[in-house]
């Protein structure tokens, strides 16, 4: 396309002037009549491709969407998850908790990601008073943090039954959930008990979530 | 197919540039200083990945100071400028008369400059947000507001004052982008700073937010350029040019739509990143369309067309790598790891910057009259980019790909494993550091066009051939 004689690398020249380019392709979208009416069919297979993707969209939206239950966070999940089960053991019961709900940010071997979420092995935080563990699980937390001598100021939803929660974990699932952070990685510290989780929820009812700064204030 | 001459009297050296030359070529220059500016940092985020000793001992630049430095100047700094210069510039042209109300643009530019600048600072300061791609502290955020309203009159007035009715793909994607920034802007700034939402829907605002800055203002901008370019210079019909409004519709539409898969595995509902999912793939048609449009860029030569095809090809393989990378399956081992900034890296450096930069190399002579002052810093800019961009997006893949799966199996601590991806890494600061010497190459020739110094050319009538002279030898 280039002329052969004067082109010049460092310009670009231009072979169409730009009036002609808006007409020439408003033609092609049928628009402006065209003389010689030479309209061109919508080429069937591009519009194949399109309802394909459509319909594979309807698909999988139906089998994964979780029926578009905004408490269902496995997209797998059958729509009847009623079935009660047998009381658990509080560790295997924690255990299922942490990796549905906290592995997601804290990582699977409570490491979590530097920057970004702080760890729980051997934070102050998780072995230290329960007072303030059991509301940060409760409403959240916000804000600057130091944990283990880093600085972190982000954000942790809620994850107990409050408003404005995502997870809605029950309160003895929030009991489990701790529990088992509090023994395992090397955590030495004791169990929390439901009791204890419901005394905190009741007093606190929908708090906010908790800034590090109001949580040392607390024993 | 060939585009027919037609007797229209808007020859190559329009009125529109010479009229808009003073406005367009600050925004040009403003962004390559961020440009630059960015890149530096980008380097320092880079190093400290490896060598987390690193200007520790500066509290502004931290390793989360920095990179949201470089964040911020890149889409901010650099794409904004650079963007909106370009698209100002496509509905001048294309609407056919001068721009109007272009103090209001100088005066808006000027205002846009110096709110990211105290942005800036303010995040060096650490007041920065958290929240991905709207890390300017809230204080800055209303001043950006009004200086991109006035910035961007000009675009709108152009396209409400055009002089003929037909439209081109080109105008729909800048329209598109100066319209619905503003309002992305406000909406995610009240949402998440001003009346912030709480717990999950914050999360969700966080991610469409992002998201938004790509499809709704970043991804068009660019696109308009390439639309644009790419027949003026093959003057070649675009093929299946019919399903290019669907294409446009189906980025605005399900483009949004797509942030939920930045919140596969979150603590999001389910329906939301299976959603995403669905967009995500929606949205390749309108990759899959664009493809098939610009296709006739494979045919062409120049600078332009260049950095065009690279920027092309490298925003449809991660329009299709994005869908892939959001199945639940691929997720759940590449999530939070370094693939994720490779994903960055293509789609920002490789299809926005290269884009961006196709269009600057087309746009400038126009601007100023004269050609480029050199055309080998052309050439050398775009060697060594494209080798940076490539550099970059393979080291963190593979960086990406191992730390998933030591973060899988959860048995290497996590010290151990920067450690045992030391080798990507080096590579990805090694492409960030070429990037950086590529742009500066930009920026030397840049100024040296501009230049009032530069001597006039010896060729006497101009630099530019007439379009329709150009016709007759052709054939
Ligand atoms: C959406 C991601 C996310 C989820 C899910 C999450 N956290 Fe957090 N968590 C964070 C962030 C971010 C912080 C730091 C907040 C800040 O900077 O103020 C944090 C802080 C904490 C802290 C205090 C700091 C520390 O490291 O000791 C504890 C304890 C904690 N989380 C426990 C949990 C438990 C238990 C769960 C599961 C019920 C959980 N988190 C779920 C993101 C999350």
């Amino acid at each position: 396309m280039n002329g052969p004689s004067n082109s010049d690398p460092r310009i670009d020249q231009a072979v169409v002037t730009d009036d002609a380019v808006v007409v020439a392709h408003e033609k092609l979208l049928g628009k402006q009549p065209d003389e010689k009416a030479r309209y061109r069919l919508l080429p069937l297979n591009l519009l194949f491709i399109f309802s394909g993707l459509i319909f594979f969209g309807a698909t999988y939206l139906g089998r994964y969407a979780g029926y578009f239950d905004p408490k269902v966070f496995d997209e797998t999940a059958p729509k009847a998850t009623a079935a009660a089960a047998a009381p658990e053991d509080p560790i295997e019961k924690g255990k299922k908790v942490y990796a549905t709900v906290c592995a997601a940010c804290h990582q699977a071997n409570g490491m979590g990601l530097p920057g970004a979420f702080p760890p729980l092995v051997e934070s102050e935080w998780v072995v230290g008073s329960e007072e303030r563990l059991i509301r940060i699980a409760l409403h959240g937390l916000q804000g600057p943090v130091k944990v283990k001598g880093a600085d972190f100021n982000s954000m942790m939803p809620a994850a107990g039954r409050v408003a404005g929660s995502g997870f809605n974990l029950s309160d003895d699932r929030i009991a489990a959930v701790l529990t088992y952070v509090r023994q395992e990685w090397g955590n030495k510290a004791g169990p929390i008990t439901t009791e204890k989780v419901a005394e905190i929820h009741g007093k606190e009812g929908d708090h906010k979530p908790w800034t590090a700064a109001e949580l040392e204030k607390l024993p | 197919m060939i585009i027919a001459p037609t007797n229209a009297v808007s020859a190559e050296v329009s009125p529109v540039d010479v009229h808009a030359r003073g406005a367009l070529l600050l925004l040009l220059a403003s962004s390559l200083g961020w440009l630059v500016l960015s890149g530096i940092l980008a380097l320092i985020a880079a190093i400290q990945l490896h060598s987390p000793a690193f200007l520790q001992d500066l509290p502004w630049l931290t390793h989360g100071r920095a990179e949201a430095l470089r964040e911020t100047a890149f889409i901010y700094g650099w794409a904004a400028n650079a963007g909106l210069g370009i698209g100002l510039w496509l509905v001048g042209r294309l609407g056919g008369n001068l721009l109007r109300a272009l103090n209001w643009t100088v005066t808006g530019t000027v205002f846009w400059n110096l709110g990211v600048l105290a942005g800036l600072v303010g995040i060096a300061l650490g007041d920065m947000t958290s929240l991905p791609m709207l890390q300017l502290p809230r204080y800055v955020q209303p001043l950006l507001v009004v200086a991109y309203a006035a910035i961007a009159l000009s675009g709108v007035l152009a396209w409400s004052g055009r002089r003929v009715d037909s439209t081109y793909a080109s105008q729909w994607y800048v329209v598109a982008a100066l319209f619905l920034f503003p309002w992305l802007l406000t909406a995610g700034q009240m949402v998440m700073l001003w009346a912030p939402m709480r717990g999950t829907l914050q999360a969700i605002a966080a991610a469409w937010y992002a998201q938004g800055i790509w499809s709704f203002w970043l991804a068009p901008l660019a696109l308009a350029g390439a639309y644009y370019i790419v027949p003026k210079v093959t003057g070649r019909l675009l093929p299946s040019y019919e399903f290019a409004p669907l294409a446009f519709w189906v980025l605005l539409m399900a483009g949004g739509w797509t942030a939920g898969r930045a919140l596969v595995g979150g603590p999001v509902p389910a329906w939301i990143s299976t959603v995403a999912i669905v967009a995500g793939m929606l949205v390749l048609f309108h990759h899959m369309v664009l493809g098939l449009n610009l296709r006739v860029v494979l045919g062409g030569t120049g600078n332009a067309l260049s950095f065009i095809r690279f920027g092309l090809a490298a925003y449809i393989l991660s329009g299709v790598l994005n869908a892939i990378v959001s199945f639940r399956v691929v997720a759940e081992r590449l999530h939070f790891t370094f693939a994720g900034s490779a994903l960055d890296q293509l789609a920002y450096q490789g299809a926005i910057s290269t884009l961006f930069f196709g269009s600057i190399y087309y746009m400038l002579p126009r601007l100023t009259g004269r050609t480029w002052s050199s055309g080998a810093l052309i050439v050398g800019h775009r060697v060594l980019f494209i080798a940076g961009v490539v550099g970059a997006v393979v080291s963190l893949t593979v960086a990406g790909w191992l730390q998933g799966g030591y973060l899988l199996d959860g048995k290497t601590p996590v010290a151990d494993i920067l450690g045992n991806i030391r080798g990507p890494l080096l590579i990805a600061t090694a492409s960030q550091l070429v990037m950086l010497a590529a742009n500066l190459l930009l920026v030397v020739n840049f100024f040296q066009s501009v230049c009032p110094c530069r001597t006039a050319d010896a060729s006497s009538p101009g630099p530019f051939r007439q379009p329709s002279a150009v016709e007759a030898t052709a054939t």
